[in-house]
């Protein structure tokens, strides 16, 4: 029987630097590696022995397109375990700083990252002369995403602005408005992406059936944190369960932390999001759902890609109702911590999917901390839909560009290498 | 009439590559917007794999390197980069101190820690080493520091190289930038700010919030630091508490500032 090993490495328009190997042997797939080549960093470890003031400032470097939703998730781990009581205000300009970072996010990956692939191009420049329109406006609801993340993280990458209990420095009324403003002429273009997308034909050889996991809303609509995960099993469960729930296990072949929920891959992410909560969404975005959403989008995490494309029109109406919100609404103190020691688990939403913090403070010190990220959850699932598609296109004889197709669903799951640096591949002696 | 041949010196030929770190800079420089078709215009751009597939790995004119090197196939890879380009430029604080990741850098304890994360028994399918700069594998010829790297800073910098003049040194503290910003001094209310030590470039961003100076720039070479702990320990904190802190965005650079004190 004939034996084939293709690996590609490294895998391009991803953040930061990881491989795909697979095996095939006659028709069949006998082993799918996503490679993790990045060195481990151990931040679990890095922050033992600090003040949780050093804690939310090392954290975030653990990745750039989602360092505030590290901040944030540090934010409510930490404030729970010191007893801080965040006023509503202060929670709403939160809201407001994370919708920031899923536009930057999911515009960077939909128009840069993923979208090169369904149009045919190496880059997003590259389309630039046939899509030109697509490409500027993309950009600027890029920057704008990036101009919320300066405003409230104090810059655009590693901000330092959130703090315990709120932030260093609030955004004028003017900045509010003009931001607010700016919006409300980037929803047509989000909207027009829609239907962009709309007319793209979704290939379906790697469809299989699989479990959604994400955070409960704490309130009756949409949105990207929350103490109860929802899955799709119809349960509920408490974020500080976590360790019950997201089963860590170490396999031959692989690595260390890899999550299963069921003893199953799962999907994290704007996909699992849409599948689990879209009753919620109203408006425009609901417009936007129900033009996009359809029943194979339960089996083929390519719709992620769409899935973000409804997220960045429901994250722009959320900028919207937030200035209105925080514009009638008086400056917040920053809310004091009311004990040295205790424990506190944080969840929320960062545009690829749940991330989890738990931290362990005594006497004001770290004693532990435990990061689960949206990559350690769906490396799993990304494996199993790369080995799915493979077999159905070796069943099919359908070899050209197996490569291209492999990398294409890594890329919809819109990894973030960085983050999941943890996750690298191990075998047993 | 003859027609004049139309002729332009060769675009320079530029990598932008991503090692151990958070892809922060790299990601700054994608961020830049307005600066970013310009810059894909105005270079040969022959590797830059988290915006390009396909990328053509040859010789170089200047090749800008993120990340700390943290496994032996990273060893390698610079190894390489730098044989086949002509200048080379540590990006980011990891590149050029070895990072976060390289804050305990000197205690011996880096399997110890190693095993925490991963358990025991694990053999890795590359090896992975503790977190070192660029520089302590090759010759470096410009840095820029900073986690992560300034925009403003940063493009400066490529402007000149990608045009074949010499970049400026930025050899001013924290402090600079906050007279210049008229930012309100943190230390004068006695609060932990690194700004004196530290390299600027950041334009003082985190004093502008009320909040003091971290140190993600490493430190400066002029910096006073045993004044500077002096004061800080007159503050009520303890020189353990300050090294632990300086350390945090230090790696190996900061070590032999902390050498005498």
């Amino acid at each position: 029987m004939s034996k084939k090993e293709i690996v590609i490495e490294p895998l391009a328009r991803v953040e930061g630097h990881g491989g795909i190997r697979v095996v095939i042997e006659g028709n069949k797939i006998s082993d799918v590696e996503v490679r993790i080549l990045e060195g481990p960093r151990l931040f679990e470890e890095l922050v033992v022995g600090k003040t949780p003031e050093e804690d939310l400032s090392i954290v975030p470097r653990i990745c750039a397109i989602c360092n505030l939703s590290h901040k944030y998730a540090a934010l409510r781990g930490l404030e729970k375990a010191l007893g801080v009581t965040i006023p509503n205000v202060t929670q709403e300009y939160r809201h407001l700083m994370h919708n920031g970072e899923i536009i930057e996010s999911h515009s960077l990956h939909l128009y840069f990252l993923a979208l090169p692939d369904f149009l045919g191009y190496d880059n997003a420049v590259a389309m630039a002369d046939k899509y030109g329109d697509v490409v500027v406006k993309a950009l600027q609801l890029k920057k704008f995403g990036n101009k919320i993340m300066r405003m409230m993280g104090g810059r655009m990458i590693h901000g330092e602005n959130p703090v315990l209990g709120g932030f260093g420095k609030l955004p004028s009324k003017k900045a509010l408005i003009a931001i607010k403003k700016e919006a409300e002429e980037l929803l047509p273009f989000a909207m027009a992406t829609i239907d962009l997308l709309a007319g793209l034909e979704i290939p379906n050889h790697i469809e299989r059936e699989t479990q959604f996991l994400c955070c409960k809303p704490t309130h009756e609509g949409y949105d990207y944190y929350g103490e109860f995960f929802i899955t799709s099993d119809g349960k509920e469960h408490p974020v500080e369960n976590y360790k019950e729930v997201i089963i860590e296990r170490t396999v031959s072949h692989s690595f260390a932390k890899r999550g299963t929920y069921n003893g199953a891959p799962f999907t994290v992410g704007a996909i699992a999001r849409i599948i689990l909560l879209r009753d919620r969404l109203t408006g425009q975005a609901k417009e936007a759902c129900d033009k996009l959403f359809n029943e194979r989008w339960h089996r083929n995490p390519l719709y992620n890609n769409f899935a973000q494309a409804v997220e960045q029109v429901f994250s722009l109406e959320s900028v919207i109702s937030i200035v209105d919100k925080l514009l009638e609404s008086d400056t917040p103190e920053i809310a004091q911590r009311t004990t040295e020691t205790g424990s506190g688990t944080g969840a929320v939403e960062a545009p690829r999917g749940t991330l989890i913090h738990s931290y362990k403070i005594k006497d004001g010190k770290t004693t532990y901390a435990d990061f689960i990220t949206p990559t350690a959850m769906f490396l799993d699932d990304v494996e199993a839909f790369i080995r799915t598609g493979g077999e159905n296109l070796l069943a099919n004889n359908q070899m050209e560009n197996i490569e291209l197709k492999f990398e294409m669903i890594v890329r919809a799951f819109d990894p973030c290498i960085s983050c999941s640096a943890h996750l690298v591949e191990v075998v047993y002696k | 009439m003859t027609t004049q041949e139309k002729k332009a010196a060769p675009k320079p030929k530029i990598g932008v590559y991503g090692f151990t770190g958070c892809a922060g800079d790299q990601l700054l420089i994608i961020h830049t917007e307005d600066e970013l078709l310009n810059l894909f215009g105005s270079v040969d751009m022959q590797s830059f794999v988290m915006a390009s597939s396909n990328p053509i790995e040859g010789e170089l004119d200047v090749a800008f390197v993120e990340g700390s090197v943290s496994t032996d196939e990273e060893e390698e890879h610079i190894l390489d980069i730098r044989k086949r380009a002509k200048i080379l430029v540590a990006m980011g604080n990891c590149a050029v101190g070895g990072g976060p990741q390289a804050m305990y850098t000197g205690d011996k304890k880096y399997k110890e820690r190693l095993q925490k994360v991963y358990g025991d028994n694990v053999k890795f399918f590359i090896e992975p080493v503790e977190a070192k700069p660029l520089d302590a594998y090759v010759e470096v010829d410009y840095y820029l520091p900073g986690c992560p790297i300034d925009q403003k800073q940063a493009f400066a910098l490529i402007t000149r190289l990608i045009h074949g003049a010499v970049p400026e040194t930025n050899p001013h503290p924290v402090c600079h930038e906050c007279k210049l910003n008229e930012t309100h001094c943190l230390l004068l209310d006695k609060k932990f700010c690194l700004g004196p030590l530290v390299a600027g470039g950041c334009d003082s961003v985190c004093p502008s919030h009320g909040l003091p100076c971290v140190g993600c720039w490493g430190p400066i070479e002029d910096g006073n630091f045993k004044e500077h702990f002096k004061l800080l320990e007159s503050f009520g904190m303890s020189k353990k508490e300050i090294t632990r802190r300086i350390k945090n965005y230090g790696g190996h650079k900061i070590l032999q500032y902390l050498e005498n004190l």
